[in-house]
């Protein structure tokens, strides 16, 4: 348990925060390596099929990262996505996931040193739950 | 009651041999005790065959995604609302539609009553002045309708229809001071670990039969993620993972689209609360959003708008 | 015929006795209904059931059946080779089945076992169970399995048939595995005539209160396509939801879907209940699908039940009459009525 590192994935959109993660990279900025980043179009591109499907994977963490609210390459995407998550959050956790398993955020994609503090919150947040235990996928238990 | 079937077979015997529609959705008298069949009247005699009584709980609204004729539907206040779903969804058009509204005094929970009976079983059952009358072999008892209403109809707050172009009675009064989440908030004060397991619990005796899914109004997708195999979303087996991800996701598809019917509950051969899901969605969307589903034709659905200002504590 | 007699605490004793050596399932309440289960102990039992919500067939033909464990572990030898998923066919009694749900199983037996092919893990089943019926006394409202050939007290499917007479029951051994079963049992006190003549009363009166509500061999004598082209298929398809309430409750649909499930590099194969109700049932890859409107569907089980099988087989419908699917349906859609509309020599 000690030496036991979360795998957290992190749903980024390609306007802003994967800009963000970008320029942390060429900036040299340090940030736990526990984090693998799914590229997608817009924050309101991301189904909660995906954030699903990562749980039943395996992976300790979710992060949800988007263009901060008016700034949205397609203008509104994310304002439809923060309802969605929102609810999505909500149900999750009202089934037994524990709050901070998933979490979102918004970083632009010239805010490299929120990306990587951002970044160590999620990674100390989950360590601090601990091993995901829940909606992980194994072989079926059936007879 | 019983007026509300001699108007009801009025209603649709006139709009039928007026050809104003082409078809009238309504119920017919069951087979079983606490149990009316859907049906479809196509001509002014069919028209005779509609019923209505407490055991009517089945939500016609079912029945109108992808028709193309005028139908005539008896609506109660959850069915009507969810038609406002489906018609802010372009799944009808209003103007297809003739709702005859039918004011609600709650829809009765046969499951509630076979447990009142324990074991002894009713061959008839008729209801009369709040009670319900229910006789079987060797037995007859009374038993209080307001007592053995569905659990969704006992705190509905919206038994009136929203939208009609008739009444079979007259609007009723609305229930008022119900306290509709007190389940939602027993299970908000659990622990995550004490959630978990009161779901478990919840769904332990799933048999994926998808009843609670079919009888839904709103679960009209072409293909369901159930079956969606590239990727495939969930697995089939009753794998408890499997079981959970299938309830989860389905409650989901119907954040701001649940009516909170109970058509699902009703549904389930198991006895699954599955509104234990859905009303979490519908109290957060109430909550986050001020939005009740299904009230008006107007404002856009939830999840299909936003405000600038909307709600983001729960952002870093 | 050697019938016994043993009191209830008798009985009590015996099936305590069973279950030293072997599994034992009844019928046991657990939330809002009873289900089969293998007993932990006899007080589980509860004989004063009418029937289960779930028909038993899960026994024998699980919801989910893992028939196939394989790995896909690169540097293993055995990569990819199917082995069978061990499973326990140790012997097993049934105690408390109802005469139609076991005679469900003999219907089920002309899909699983033919001349051709055995399916392994269905014959295991049952080759390691012996069936101990539970006559019905009082059948409910909604049974009807005199009209389909069976009864409240049919013998034909069971290795014994238990009868509640009061303060007691009487067993009658069917079958060789019946009567072995009994001597394992310790139960030997011959059944005195009052007793017999009691079971004899109880049978009658059970029989008389079902009736006949239709004639299967009147939907035997019927031309198929013309009841496929009947057009109350219409009016009886409507209120239909294609949920799978029907098929998974019928102790005679054992229609199934296999399924590989990979999980790192470990897969299994598994068996899963499928229902002609839903769409996906026949689904072609090429995108066609031959039954993709709900009429097709709904005719598809009727048809099934009551015609195709009569015709395939010879030996009658495909129902039991458990009234199973009459109670649950979420509509109120009534085989009764569907089968009357099928028998009735007008079909236009």
């Amino acid at each position: 348990m000690a030496d036991w590192e979360p795998r957290i994935v992190a749903f980024l959109c390609n306007w802003c925060s994967y800009g963000g993660a970008d320029l942390a990279g060429v900036s040299r900025l340090q940030y736990p390596a526990n984090i693998r980043i799914i590229r997608v179009p817009c924050s309101g591109r991301i189904n909660p099929k995906f954030i699903l499907a990562a749980l039943r994977h395996g992976v300790d963490g979710v992060w949800v990262s988007g263009c901060h609210p008016g700034d949205c390459h397609y203008i509104e995407g994310n304002y439809y996505a923060r309802r969605k998550f929102g609810l999505l959050k909500g149900l999750l956790e009202h089934m037994g996931i524990e709050p901070g398993r998933i979490q979102f955020s918004w970083i632009s994609s010239a805010e490299a040193t929120k990306f990587a503090e951002t970044a160590r919150t999620v990674v100390d947040r989950v360590k601090a739950i601990g091993p995901a235990r829940h909606f992980i996928k194994r072989q079926a238990e059936v007879a | 009651m019983h007026a509300y079937t001699d108007k009801i077979r009025e209603i649709a015997r006139r709009l039928l041999s007026e050809n104003r529609v082409d078809v009238v959705i309504g119920y017919r008298r069951g087979t079983v005790p606490f149990m009316n069949e859907p049906y479809l009247a196509k001509t002014p005699e069919q028209a005779d065959r509609l019923h209505w009584d407490g055991f009517c709980g089945v939500n016609l609204a079912n029945y109108l995604p992808r028709r193309t004729d005028r139908v005539g539907i008896v609506a109660k206040g959850c069915d009507s609302r969810n038609m406002v779903v489906q018609i802010l969804e372009n799944q009808i058009p209003r103007d297809h539609l003739y709702i005859i509204g039918a004011p609600c005094k709650g829809m009765l929970d046969r499951k509630k009553i076979a447990a009142e009976l324990q074991g002894k079983e009713a061959l008839t059952a008729e209801e009369n002045d709040g009670k319900i009358q229910i006789q079987g072999k060797g037995f007859q008892v009374d038993l209080d309708r307001q007592a053995f209403l569905q659990e969704n109809c006992a705190i509905c707050i919206h038994r009136n229809p929203v939208i009609y172009d008739e009444l079979a009675g007259d609007l009723v009064t609305e229930q008022m001071d119900v306290d509709r989440y007190a389940d939602v908030r027993q299970v908000e004060a659990m622990t995550s670990e004490e959630r978990w397991n009161h779901f478990d619990q919840l769904i332990h005796p799933c048999i994926r039969c998808y009843a609670c899914r079919n009888a839904c109004p709103q679960c009209y997708c072409p293909t369901c993620f159930v079956d969606e195999s590239t990727p495939q979303w969930v697995g089939k087996t009753v794998d408890p993972t499997d079981t959970r991800t299938f309830h989860f996701l389905r409650a989901y598809h119907l954040a701001g689209r649940c009516t909170d019917c109970g058509a699902c509950e009703r549904a389930c051969p198991v006895g699954i609360k599955v509104r234990q899901f859905t009303k979490k969605l519908e109290k957060d969307v109430l909550d986050l959003f001020g939005y009740e589903v299904g009230l008006s034709l107007e404002d856009r659905p939830p999840l299909d708008t936003f405000k600038p200002e909307d709600p983001e504590s729960f952002i870093m | 015929m050697s019938e016994i007699f043993v009191d209830k605490d008798g009985l009590k004793k015996s099936i305590e006795r069973l279950m030293e050596h072997c599994r034992v399932v009844g019928p046991v309440f657990r939330g809002q209904y009873h289900e089969f289960a293998q007993l932990k102990e006899v007080g589980e039992l509860d004989l004063t059931y009418r029937n289960t919500r779930l028909s038993p067939k899960d026994l024998f033909h699980p919801h989910s059946d893992r028939m196939f464990t394989y790995t896909l572990a690169k540097d293993d030898p055995e990569a990819g080779i199917l082995k069978e998923a061990p499973q326990d066919y140790s012997p097993r009694v049934v105690l408390g089945i109802r005469p139609c749900d076991a005679r469900a199983f003999q219907l089920d037996d002309t899909n699983f076992v033919t001349e051709e092919f055995k399916d392994p893990w269905w014959v295991k089943r049952r080759e390691s169970t012996t069936l101990v019926g539970l006559a019905c006394n009082e059948p409910c409202g909604t049974c009807f399995c005199t009209t389909v050939g069976t009864g409240p007290f049919d013998e034909a499917g069971l290795d014994v048939l238990l009868v509640d007479v009061g303060d007691g029951y009487m067993a009658r051994p069917v079958t060789e595995k019946g009567h072995r079963l009994l001597a394992e049992a310790g139960l030997t006190s011959p059944a005195p005539a009052e007793v017999k003549k009691k079971a004899e009363d109880l049978q009658k009166s059970a029989e008389q209160g079902l009736g006949k509500l239709f004639s299967v061999d009147a939907i035997a004598g019927q031309n198929s396509l013309e009841l496929f082209n009947a057009s109350f298929w219409d009016e009886v398809q409507f209120a239909c939801i294609n949920c799978g309430t029907c098929t998974f409750l019928c102790p005679t649909c054992w229609c199934f879907d296999i399924q590989d499930e990979v999980c790192g590099d470990k897969g299994d194969r598994l068996r899963l209940w499928d229902s002609c109700m839903f769409p996906l049932f026949t689904h072609h890859g090429s995108g066609h699908n031959p039954r993709s409107q709900k009429l097709q569907r709904v005719r598809q089980r009727f048809m099934h039940k009551l015609k195709y099988y009569q015709d395939k087989y010879h030996q009658g419908v495909a129902c039991v009459g458990c009234g199973r699917c009459v109670q649950h349906c979420p509509v109120n859609i009534d085989i009764r009525q569907v089968a009357q509309l099928m028998s009735a020599s007008c079909i236009c």
